[in-house]
């Protein structure tokens, strides 16, 4: 039981257990507010019984030209590790996820509701995501590119509607390439008292044959405080010859350590 | 009623599956070897507590009494922390060991898998990190 304790933290065993003595999250009333708190992606049913797990993400249904791209890539990143030399990309270069890939949890996220504001921190890469309640969404020549892109949201019955327009192109889930018109549709939902559930549609005609869709669940963490995520003082840099990962060796600076790594190739 | 014993399995297959799942995490360890892992003991020259890695450095003297300096990529403070590390447990002068994934170019770094502190008490690197596998 010690390695179950030191994974799973003792204050979700504990409202687990509490739920399944008690049987709460039956047909409960419709509680807007019950989203507000600390969660952890839920990614197996035993967690709970009476919950499914969520599905992988399905592979994004691109158009053939985009596809053979797509396939080009994985198989590079593939060989790359075979290799031992994984691919330089957003993590290691410090930067964050962005829209949709933020909503999978890497680490403990926090949602917040506030009149006319949901906010949803997610600890890793500090990021940050605000839906406006019973706002217009912008048209998207208005919708300055970003990396969490704009989302606008209302309740219909006990399903929080949401569509996010505005993602940087460059900003890619799976890798996926998508145009400027690319639209995210989320449907948030409580599923008991202490799990909730996001149904992602991704729309964009101009790369996708139809819309990807995928959900991603959350089991709440009572208690939990979101940590402060700063990417500093990584020691990972691209090798200007391989362009792959490299980790520099001693303290940046010291003396005796590894030379500063040459500039990335552009 | 709640059958305790069912319960217990079903939260222990729920812990393997969290760390299959955290696994996906960050990014690829496929520069280190970590079929091949050593066990490197010495004195810790620094420890960079951040985001996204922490780090340790530590002079290790080898068997031909050749001083060499490692520098030891752990999990990020928020994995650590959960697994009940904390920002100042180790601190610069300590003797400790640690179990590493090596670098595959060959230099002198790798991923902890295991590091035995000063005190004797042992901690893990996370999931996506894995296990030792050796003593």
């Amino acid at each position: 039981m010690t390695s179950i304790f030191r994974t799973a933290s003792l204050p979700i065993l504990v409202a687990l257990l509490a739920a399944l003595c008690t049987g709460s999250g039956q047909a409960a009333p419709v509680d807007h507010g019950a989203l507000n708190g600390a969660w952890d992606r839920y990614s197996t049913a035993t967690l709970d019984p009476r919950v499914t797990a969520a599905a992988p993400v399905p592979p994004p249904p691109l158009k053939p030209m985009y596809q053979a791209e797509w396939d080009a890539q994985q198989k590079a990143a593939k060989e790359a590790d075979a290799r031992g030399q994984p691919l330089y990309g957003g993590y290691a270069q410090c930067l964050p996820d962005g829209m949709p890939a933020m909503m999978m949890a890497m680490f403990p996220m926090e949602v917040l509701q506030t009149p006319g504001q949901i906010t949803i921190i997610e600890e890793a890469y500090n990021q940050v995501r605000r839906i406006y309640l019973n706002q217009k969404q912008l048209p998207i020549d208005d919708a300055e590119p970003g990396f969490w892109g704009h989302s606008v949201g209302h309740w219909q019955g006990d399903t929080l509607i949401v569509n996010t327009v505005g993602i940087k192109e460059e900003v890619r889930f799976r890798g996926a390439p998508h145009s400027p018109n690319m639209q995210i549709d989320e449907r948030i939902r409580m599923l008991s008292h202490d799990i909730f559930e996001d149904q992602v549609t991704v729309t964009d005609p101009q790369y996708l044959t139809m819309p990807w869709k995928f959900t991603w669940k959350y089991v709440r963490k009572p208690g939990y405080k979101i940590l402060e995520y700063v990417c500093e003082a990584n020691r990972e840099y691209q090798d200007p010859q391989t362009g792959g990962i490299r980790m520099r060796i001693g303290v940046p600076g010291a003396a005796g350590s590894a030379p500063a790594p040459a500039a990335p190739k552009p | 009623m709640v059958n305790l014993t069912g319960l217990g399995v079903r939260l222990a297959s729920v812990a393997v599956l969290l760390g299959a799942a955290a696994a996906q995490a960050h990014h690829s360890f496929a520069m280190f070897d970590h079929d091949h892992q050593i066990k490197i003991s010495g004195t810790v020259t620094h420890f960079q507590w951040t985001n996204p890695h922490v780090y340790i450095d530590l002079d290790s003297t080898n068997d031909q009494g050749e001083l060499k300096h490692y520098t030891i990529e752990c999990a990020n403070p928020g994995i650590l922390d959960r697994i009940g590390w904390k920002f100042n447990m180790i601190k610069v002068g300590d003797k400790i060991t640690t179990i590493i994934a090596p670098l595959r170019t060959g230099e002198a770094g790798g991923l902890l898998k295991l590091v035995t502190l000063a005190d004797g008490r042992k901690f893990e690197n996370g999931a996506p990190a894995g296990k030792a596998n050796i003593q």
